[in-house]
C-alpha cells in the first residue's frame, strides 16, 4: 500500500507526517434533519497538517481507527445544518449516514475561509470498510520535516511512487498521481486575490476621480452662488485663510457624507451577500474597523483635495467686486 | 488729529476694454470724531471714495482684513446680513474673525444698543429694513471701530425710519467715532457737520454746518 511505504523513513526521509483520507459527499441526517455534507475519512494524524480545534467532545483517536468504530466529528456548518444554533450539545446524539448510525464523538471550531465548515469526519478505516468499501485513498497529505525540505520530500514521494505503481520514467510516460505543494495552493490563492484586489482598487480610484470632480464642481457652484455671502464675510474683516478654511470645511462634510451613504450601502450589501448561498459556498461577511475608518478616511481627503481648487477661488475673491454681485 | 487722508487719490475701474475714472486726483481730510457726509450723483464717484476712505494702498490682504475687521464698521444701503443665519449670529460674526470670546454677550449688548434686542433670534427675512439697517449698524459697532462708513444708510428707507436711523448715527457721532456717510440725499446730509459735493470724481464743494 502506498500509505505504509510512504510511512517508511528510509525511503521518504523529508516526510514527517503521513495523512491519507477518502472524501466523499452524501446526505447526513439526524431526526428529521438532511443536509448534504462532505464526508472525510481520516487518521488522527491529520491534526498535524490542518488546524481542526475541537469545540466539544473529543478529536477521532488511533483507537477509534483501529476499531472501524462508527464515530464522527463534525464540522461548524454540518452541526448548525443537523442541529440548529443554540440547540443542545450533538455530541453523544447518533446521525445517519447512508442507513447507518454514527455517534457523534465532537464538533469542530469554526474555520471560515476558503476551507469550508461543512463536514464529518470519521476514521479512514470507518469509510472504507462501511461507506465506499476497498482500500483505496483518494488523498494522502504529506508534511515535510522542516519548510526548506517542501521540494526534497516532494520529489522523494514522487520517486516512491513511481516505483511503486511502476511507471516506466525512461519511456517517458506519465504519473498516474499528481502532487500538490501546499505552498503552490497558496501562491495560485494568493495571485487570484492579488488580481481580484488590483481589480477592485482600480475600479476605486475611478469612482473617487470622478466623485472628487463632481465635489469640485458643486464647490465651485457654490462659490460663485456665494459670492455676495464671501464679499460680506470680508468686509466685516475674514481673511484669505477664513474663506478658506470655510469651504474647504463644507467640502470634506459633503465628501464625508456621501462616505457614510457609501458605508451605510456596504455594510447592507455585505449583510445580503451573506444571506445567499451560491452552489456549496456560503459567505459570511465580516466588517473590518480599519477598512471602515480607511474609507471615511478616504472620503475625507477626496473632499479635501477636490475642495482646494474652489476654496482658493473664494479665498481670492475681492470684497468690493463680490459686494457689488448679484 | 487726522482720522481719514485722501492725497492725490486717482482710481480706475478696469472693467477690460473700457477705462472709467471712479476719482480723479482727489485729495480730503477727516479728523477724529467729525460726521461728515459726501454727496453727489448715481455715478459720481461717492461710493469709492468711502471703500477707499482708509488709505491702505501698501498693505497687504490678510493687513487690510484686519483693518476691516477691528478698525471699520461698514453700513451699506442693502444691509448685507447673511439672510440664513439670526439677527444675533449676524452681529457675532466679526467677532468670530477676531477670535474673541463672550461673543454671545457681546452682540446681544450691541444689539441692546441700537434698540433691537428683541429681535435677536428673527432671521433677518423676517424684519423690516429698518430693523435690518439696525441689526447692519449692531454689527458695524461690534469690535468698537473707529470709523463707520456708511453707503447710502437710508437708500432703501421711508423718510420716518430714515429719520430714527440718522439719529443714531448721531447718538454714535456723540460717543466720539468718525463717521462717514455717502448719500444723494440733503436731508441725510444735514444731520452732518460738514459736507462735500462730488461730480465726475472730484470734489465741487465743500459746506460746513
Amino acid at each position: 500500500m502506498d500509505v505504509t511505504a510512504l510511512q517508511d523513513k528510509k525511503l521518504v526521509p523529508a516526510v514527517s507526517v503521513v495523512s491519507p483520507t477518502r472524501t466523499s459527499r452524501g446526505t447526513v441526517s439526524y431526526g428529521n434533519n438532511n443536509a448534504n455534507e462532505q464526508t472525510m475519512g481520516i487518521m488522527p494524524v491529520i491534526t498535524q497538517i490542518r488546524n481542526y480545534k475541537i469545540d466539544q467532545g473529543r478529536f477521532l483517536t488511533d483507537q477509534d481507527v483501529t476499531n472501524r468504530a462508527n464515530v464522527v466529528v463534525l464540522g461548524y456548518q454540518a452541526v448548525i445544518d443537523l442541529f440548529g444554533t443554540g440547540a443542545q450539545s450533538p455530541v453523544g446524539n447518533y446521525i445517519r449516514i447512508s442507513g447507518m448510525k454514527f455517534q457523534v464523538v465532537g464538533t469542530c471550531q469554526k474555520f471560515g475561509g476558503f476551507a469550508g465548515d461543512s463536514y464529518v469526519l470519521m476514521p479512514l478505516t470507518t469509510m472504507q470498510s462501511k461507506i465506499t468499501g476497498g482500500d483505496v485513498v483518494q488523498q494522502i497529505g504529506v508534511k515535510a520535516v522542516t519548510p526548506d525540505q517542501v521540494d526534497a520530500a516532494i520529489a522523494q514521494v514522487t520517486a516512491v511512487l513511481r516505483a511503486r505503481h511502476v511507471i516506466r520514467t525512461a519511456a517517458g510516460a506519465a504519473d498516474d498521481f499528481s502532487i500538490t505543494g501546499m505552498r503552490e495552493t497558496l501562491n495560485s490563492m494568493q495571485a487570484t486575490l492579488a488580481a481580484f484586489s488590483l481589480f477592485m482598487g482600480a475600479v476605486g480610484a475611478i469612482s473617487l476621480i470622478v466623485g472628487g470632480i463632481g465635489i469640485m464642481n458643486i464647490m465651485l457652484v457654490s462659490v460663485t452662488e456665494r459670492t455676495r455671502e464671501i464679499g460680506i464675510r470680508k468686509a466685516i474683516g475674514a481673511r484669505r485663510r477664513d474663506i478658506l478654511i470655510q469651504f474647504l470645511i463644507e467640502a470634506a462634510a459633503l465628501s464625508l457624507t456621501g462616505g457614510l451613504i457609501g458605508l451605510g450601502l456596504a455594510v447592507g450589501v455585505a449583510h445580503a451577500m451573506g444571506q445567499i448561498t451560491l452552489g456549496q459556498t456560503q459567505v459570511t461577511p465580516e466588517i473590518s474597523y480599519s477598512i471602515v475608518f480607511i474609507a471615511l478616511g478616504v472620503s475625507i481627503g477626496t473632499g479635501l483635495l477636490s475642495g482646494t481648487y474652489p476654496a482658493f477661488r473664494a479665498g481670492g475673491l475681492d470684497p468690493i467686486e463680490s459686494l457689488r454681485h448679484e | 488729529m487726522t482720522m481719514i487722508e485722501l492725497t492725490n487719490l486717482t482710481k480706475f475701474y478696469d472693467t477690460g476694454e473700457l477705462k472709467v475714472t471712479g476719482l480723479d486726483d482727489i485729495s480730503f481730510k477727516c479728523d477724529e470724531g467729525e460726521m461728515v457726509s459726501i454727496m453727489g450723483h448715481s455715478g459720481s464717484g461717492k461710493s469709492t471714495y468711502h471703500l477707499d476712505g482708509v488709505d491702505v494702498a501698501s498693505l497687504n490682504d490678510d493687513q487690510l482684513a484686519k483693518i476691516r475687521n477691528a478698525k471699520l464698521g461698514f453700513v451699506f444701503q442693502s444691509y448685507n446680513l447673511l439672510p440664513k443665519i439670526s439677527a444675533l449670529q449676524n452681529v457675532a460674526l466679526p467677532l468670530i474673525y477676531s477670535g474673541e470670546n463672550h461673543r454671545q454677550q457681546r452682540s446681544m449688548a450691541a444689539l441692546e444698543s441700537v434698540g433691537i434686542a428683541v429681535r435677536a433670534k428673527h432671521l433677518p427675512t423676517e424684519m423690516s429694513g429698518g430693523e435690518k439697517q439696525r441689526v447692519a449698524i449692531a454689527r458695524a459697532l461690534i469690535n468698537n471701530p473707529k470709523v463707520i462708513l456708511a453707503d447710502e444708510p437710508t437708500g432703501n428707507l421711508d423718510t420716518a425710519t430714515s429719520r430714527s436711523i440718522m439719529s443714531l448715527f448721531t447718538e454714535l457721532h456723540k460717543k466720539g467715532i468718525t463717521i462717514v456717510i455717502v448719500t444723494h440725499e440733503e436731508d441725510i446730509a444735514s444731520y452732518t457737520q460738514r459736507t462735500i459735493y462730488v461730480r465726475d470724481g472730484k470734489i465741487i464743494e465743500e459746506k460746513k454746518r
